[in-house]
């Protein structure tokens, strides 16, 4: 399947809605969207874009839970357009960092009229935009080199950078996907929990609705892991494709959970471990159960290891192997000077192949930091990530090489928020650490050099900077910050303190 | 125990788990009303309630837990059986 294009993908989408018109297209907050009015306000959608009056092919997509705002990527997509997103609930600062950034000249929203927008930008209602529903196979004119979204993650010098991934992009990962054997039809139920700013929300949209199977999606003002698991539960869910907190947060339940209906219970985003993930394999008797593993710029996930039920799984630290490359790319792991290490020895895990990025959003000089050419001669990716190749070749993820931590799954460099920390206080020192809960969850601790003040305002700057999963959980008061030999500041000895 | 007594309970929880001194417990307050109400302090939450008034949630009862007036009353019903 290397030779899949991008307009193969719509023309599933536009076989979807052809065919399985009376069937749920999606489920979201207790309601089920058919085919048809999918296919409906795409096409309303897409009259509104080609009415509006810029050139410009990258589109602002306000998120919300809704068909339009789903229906919006398939409109932008179909009119050889990029949507960027942007969250209602960050910062305005950020979303205007983002208009900018990218030169944004339309914004899809579904959003009510009322709502207060004042970005400097057209602002297309996507509410009630229904047009006829003619979306044919065949029509679209779409370029695999155009960009299909730019997402923006957590960049340590107080910027968000942008990550544009291309229309090639996402056609490679799509067939790497079903590669893979997994088989999707229209009978399946398919969980979405994630943040459409999320890339790991692209799987849980896009794979079902090629399909005609329906997207069951996750609003964000509810507490997520009980309604995934009511979502799984009463509704008998087939696939999902989760970060590995959500079984932390279930495990306490694991013994009242009886799943049977799954089919494929898929985990990325941060490491998952051994044990857990055994107990939550009798959660679901039926289902095959994946690690899969990929950072943003090597759109969605790249490699796959499939999770042993009779057990001889590969660990390392009681983390599951992440396994092998899918079959539009390669991975080396490589040593401080680029050559590949031999197996067994830990290097920096690097990924090259047709789903891997270009480039940062106007960012020479981050973008030539993030490559490195390999003894292949090709132009390898590096993740950060330190890894080891074991004899079979499946990969082994150790942890993070740089102040880099996950949050739930969200890349969050830790020096964002000490910019904005420091920004704050103009003349105290901070650092923050990641670090694991008792229930192996991760959170973040700030640690300030002064004597102990009120935190209140200070979390309410950063409220206004930063993202909510952002803001530290622990804030803590040291008099001197400790050094390590370096004369560096220790943040090992700080992270003792938790 | 009387409603009261859960209610002062809780927000003696709930003002150290959420972080704010200031909360004053509504029936019809969501996690939309404190910022800080998440899936991690939720969790965090729910484990101060259980210690503090030695009981404990089924998976079932936790997602029906949509406002605070849900909580108070599973916790009056859990504390008779």
């Amino acid at each position: 399947m290397d030779d899949r294009l991008f307009s193969d993908v719509l023309n599933f989408v536009a076989k979807s809605i052809e065919f399985y018109g009376d069937r749920p297209a999606f489920f979201i907050d207790g309601e089920s969207y058919t085919y048809k009015v999918f296919g409906e306000t795409i096409s309303g959608i897409r009259t509104a874009l080609r009415n509006r009056n810029s050139k410009s092919s990258n589109i602002g997509i306000v998120l919300n839970n809704d068909v339009e705002t789903y229906s919006s990527i398939f409109a932008v997509w179909m009119e050889g357009c990029a949507y960027v997103p942007l969250h209602p609930h960050w910062p305005k600062e950020r979303c205007q960092d983002i208009i900018s950034q990218v030169g944004l000249a339309t914004i899809l929203d579904s959003s009510s009229a009322d709502k207060d927008d004042s970005f400097d930008c057209n602002l297309i209602r996507t509410k009630n935009l229904q047009g006829n529903c003619e979306i044919q196979k065949n029509e679209f004119n779409v370029n695999d080199g155009e960009l299909a979204y730019i997402l923006f993650t957590s960049g340590s010098t107080g910027k968000p950078k942008g990550v544009p991934i291309s229309k090639g992009n996402v056609a490679a990962f799509v067939g790497s996907f079903f590669d893979i054997g997994f088989e999707i039809t229209e009978n399946d139920r398919v969980l979405q929990c994630f943040d459409l700013t999320f890339d790991l929300s692209v799987m849980s949209y896009l794979i079902p609705l090629m399909k005609g199977a329906c997207v069951y999606t996750v609003p964000d003002n509810v507490v997520k892991y009980t309604y995934i698991y009511d979502l799984m539960d009463e509704h008998n869910l087939t696939v999902a494709l989760m970060v590995p907190s959500i079984i932390n947060y279930l495990k306490p339940y694991f013994d009242e959970i009886d799943v049977p209906s799954m089919r494929y219970s898929l985990f990325c985003g941060e490491a998952l471990y051994e044990d857990v993930t055994a107990g939550w394999a009798k959660c679901l008797p039926n289902a095959e159960i994946y690690n899969v593993y990929g950072p943003t710029e090597d759109t969605i996930f790249c490699t796959y290891y499939k999770y042993q039920r009779e057990g001889g799984n590969k660990t390392c630290n009681g983390i599951l192997s992440i396994g092998k490359s899918m079959s539009s790319g390669s991975i080396m792991v490589l040593d401080e000077e680029g050559h590949e290490t031999p197996v067994g020895e830990s290097g920096e895990l690097c990924l090259y192949g047709r789903q891997l990025f270009d480039g940062y959003w106007k960012d020479k000089e981050k973008t030539e930091s993030a490559f490195v050419l390999s003894d292949d001669g090709n132009r390898y990716y590096k993740t950060g990530d330190l890894c080891y190749r074991d004899a079979d070749g499946d990969i082994m993820y150790m942890g993070r090489m740089d102040s880099q931590a996950k949050i739930q799954g969200y890349r969050v460099e830790l020096g964002e928020i000490e910019f904005h920390a420091r920004d704050f206080f103009k003349d105290r020192n901070v650092v923050c650490v990641a670090y694991e809960n008792e229930s192996k969850l991760t959170e973040i601790a700030m640690f300030i050099e002064s004597d102990e003040v009120s935190t209140d305002e200070l979390v309410s700057y950063l409220r206004t900077k930063l993202p909510a999963y952002m803001i530290p959980t622990r804030i803590m008061f040291v008099q001197v910050f400790p050094l390590n030999a370096n004369g560096k500041t220790d943040r090992k000895a700080l992270k003792s303190k938790l | 125990m009387e409603r009261t007594e859960i209610v002062d309970k809780l927000t003696v929880i709930f003002r150290n788990v959420f972080n704010s001194e200031n909360i004053v417990l509504r029936d019809d307050m969501t996690a939309d009303d404190v910022d800080s109400w998440d899936s991690l302090t939720h969790m965090a939450m729910i484990s101060e309630v259980e210690k503090c008034f030695s009981i404990k949630f089924k998976l079932k009862e936790l997602n029906k837990l949509r406002q605070v007036g849900d909580l108070i009353a599973t916790i009056e019903s859990k504390l008779q059986q």
